[in-house]
């Protein structure tokens, strides 16, 4: 049985809020655990929904969730929250294996 | 990169009909309204043929990324909106053609050539086009005279820009600031002539404006304000100065125009039933348009301001996927999954913030106007009956913009987030989570409720409880916690949404359930998701 887990905003508030996300990659430039080229476009497509890449599962595991990532964001969104998100998903698909 | 299939026909019928393909849903455009649109049709319908006809050569991109794409921090590939081939993924049949007319009564779209599509659903998302400079401005085709708005507007620059020491920029909105402030970063010196006293004066009151100007001054900008451009000089056709109205001769080697844009509605006057435009394509809240089976999403499309109930084009990133989520779901034959609510806009100006949600520049009976100028940074909110009805912020840092969009949309009483709001120092998460704590009571006691904006001058409209959260709202009031010092009107009042796929289940926290949350975007296909260099 899955405990209540407080998120720092609701599923849908960070489906919301990627909607939002114009894609100026500041979040992405701002964050010092990002090692590996990624892009904003797959980043937010693998947050939301289907399978997560190799290197987006480690994105989200190396996030120590600093906040420098929101600063930054020209549109005031919290990319911290959907990190957060991440995480959690692969920690469930990691469980259902 | 779009994939479409190129497929030799004959260009018309004996018959003087143009050979038709067809398809389910046909879509006009492929920017961010409408790819957006066509991967939301395809999420409720999998097996529903789905085609996208444009213009544009390129795959969608996220064109608010321009600039940073300008100033060399993006690469072409960074700039895409959506994963290269998701269109192909999806089975999104993308075909680079013009469409010269829509045949309403028959139900198919021609294109230049004679190729033609039937449709069961058509959605127009055109787009907009720039205002540019007068057709008669002496100079305007000056090799140097860019009017920024599309990919290869930003390519061109982004090559002109190790030879330029100099460039006007002729506009006052936001677009115009970003293109100033990016160029000042890129060492250049800047001339920017604005023909308004103040800057984008039906969003920026006097105080906000003289703010963002001082700062692009600060930062190294010759300001002109009440002055316009009223020839451009050049030498060997190269553009070598601008003149203004006052006399003045500005050297520069560059002259960028970024006055505005216009809904793209050239199609929808060429159709055989008219399509009603009027300041862009008028929609309803299903954004259908005055021809049935025809949609309109995006820049060009014209939806009613709640606030005011004046049609008028929502010309921004967020609204027009919004825009294209409604669309799609609606062509699916579904319910809208959202409403649009106020206006909403954040961005940076300059070194400022600015975020302007639903009207703040309102006046008459009944409004409240507060501001703070505190902590360097500037706050305007409007209120009616302590409802929020405008929000405006220019600071250093921006607050949780869609948080305070929710918090206008729901009409939710602020009474006490007042003070924080003002200050800046809101804590969106912290009180939407005890909002929520309450929602979880109101899951199992239906509540009523509603909310009051104002339409200037003096009117007062009253609006259904339309979000998700309005409900813990009337429940606190019963309860005796009313945020509110005034009975609530009583005049409308209908059941309120009390079953959110927002609200936080009291048995399992917030975690998404399975299956994942709502997307706007598909899964990237396993072939696309190893990661690409930057």
């Amino acid at each position: 049985m899955f405990k209540p887990v407080l998120l720092h905003k609701t599923g849908p508030q960070i489906a919301q809020e990627i909607q939002a996300c114009i894609g100026c990659n500041e979040c992405l430039l701002s964050c010092p655990a990002l090692t590996e080229p990624i892009t904003i476009d797959v980043l937010n497509c693998q947050t939301l929904s289907g399978a997560i890449s190799p290197a987006v599962a480690r994105f989200a595991r190396s996030c120590y969730q600093c906040g420098a990532c929101v600063d930054p964001c020209p549109v005031g969104l919290h990319r911290d929250a959907m990190m957060m998100l991440l995480k959690v998903r692969l920690l469930r698909s990691a469980w259902e294996e | 990169m779009s994939s479409h299939k190129s497929v030799p026909v004959p260009a018309y019928t004996r018959t003087g009909r143009p050979h038709l393909d067809s398809a389910n849903i046909v879509i006009v455009g492929n920017g961010i309204a409408g790819v957006t649109a066509a991967l939301e049709a395809r999420r409720y319908m999998p097996n529903t043929r789905i085609v996208i006809i444009t213009e544009q050569i390129h795959p969608t991109i996220n064109t608010p990324a321009l600039k940073q794409f300008v100033l060399g921090k993006l690469e072409r590939d960074q700039l895409l909106a959506y994963p290269a081939g998701t269109e192909r993924a999806e089975r999104i049949h993308v075909v680079t053609a013009r469409v010269a007319y829509i045949h309403a009564r028959q139900k198919f779209v021609e294109l230049d050539g004679g190729r033609g599509f039937g449709y069961e659903a058509l959605l127009i998302a055109t787009g907009s086009t720039p205002r540019g400079l007068p057709s008669h401005l002496p100079g305007r085709n000056f090799d140097g005279v860019l009017t920024l708005h599309r990919l290869q507007d930003y390519l061109d620059l982004r090559r002109r820009l190790h030879e330029v020491h100099e460039a006007a920029v002729i506009g006052g909105g936001p677009h115009a600031i970003e293109t100033v402030m990016a160029l000042l970063q890129r060492g250049i010196h800047v001339h920017w002539l604005i023909r308004s006293a103040t800057l984008m004066p039906h969003v920026l009151d006097q105080h906000a404006s003289e703010m963002v100007i001082a700062r692009v001054r600060r930062a190294g900008a010759s300001v002109y304000m009440e002055t316009e451009a009223v020839g451009i000089m050049g030498r060997v056709g190269t553009v070598a100065g601008i003149v203004t109205k006052q006399k003045q001769l500005l050297p520069c080697q560059l002259v960028l125009t970024c006055t505005g844009t216009q809904p793209a509605c050239t199609l929808a006057e060429h159709c055989d039933t008219p399509v009603h435009c009027e300041r862009g394509i008028l929609v309803d809240d299903q954004l259908r348009t005055s021809v049935p089976n025809v949609y309109a999403a995006g820049d060009v499309a014209a939806l009613e301001n709640p606030q005011t109930g004046i049609y008028e084009t929502r010309a921004q990133w967020y609204a027009a996927v919004l825009q294209g989520r409604i669309a799609g779901a609606v062509m699916a034959g579904r319910e809208a999954p959202e409403s649009f609510g106020v206006q909403w806009h954040a961005t940076h100006l300059g070194e400022l913030s600015m975020l302007t949600v639903g009207n703040p520049l309102a006046t008459g009976n009944g409004v409240t106007e507060m501001i703070d100028t505190s902590q360097g940074g500037y706050r305007r909110m409007t209120l009616v009956d302590n409802r929020l009805i405008g929000y405006l912020s220019l600071g250093a840092t921006q607050p949780d913009s869609l948080a305070i969009k929710r918090i206008i949309d729901d009409g939710l009483a602020v009474h006490d987030i007042t003070k924080a709001l003002l200050r800046g120092s809101f804590d969106a998460r912290k009180y939407l989570s005890q909002l929520r704590s309450r929602a979880a009571h109101s899951i199992l006691i239906p509540q009523k409720g509603y909310v009051a904006v104002a339409n200037p001058p003096s009117q007062v409209r009253l609006l259904p409880v339309t979000g998700p959260l309005a409900a813990t709202e009337a429940l606190a009031q019963e309860q005796g916690k009313a945020h509110s010092t005034q009975p609530l009107p009583e005049r409308v009042q209908v059941d309120a949404y009390a079953n959110s796929k927002d609200e936080v289940s009291p048995f399992a926290g917030n975690l998404p359930a399975l299956p994942e949350l709502v997307a706007s975007g598909p899964a990237p296909s396993k072939r696309h998701s190893t990661p690409r260099k930057l």
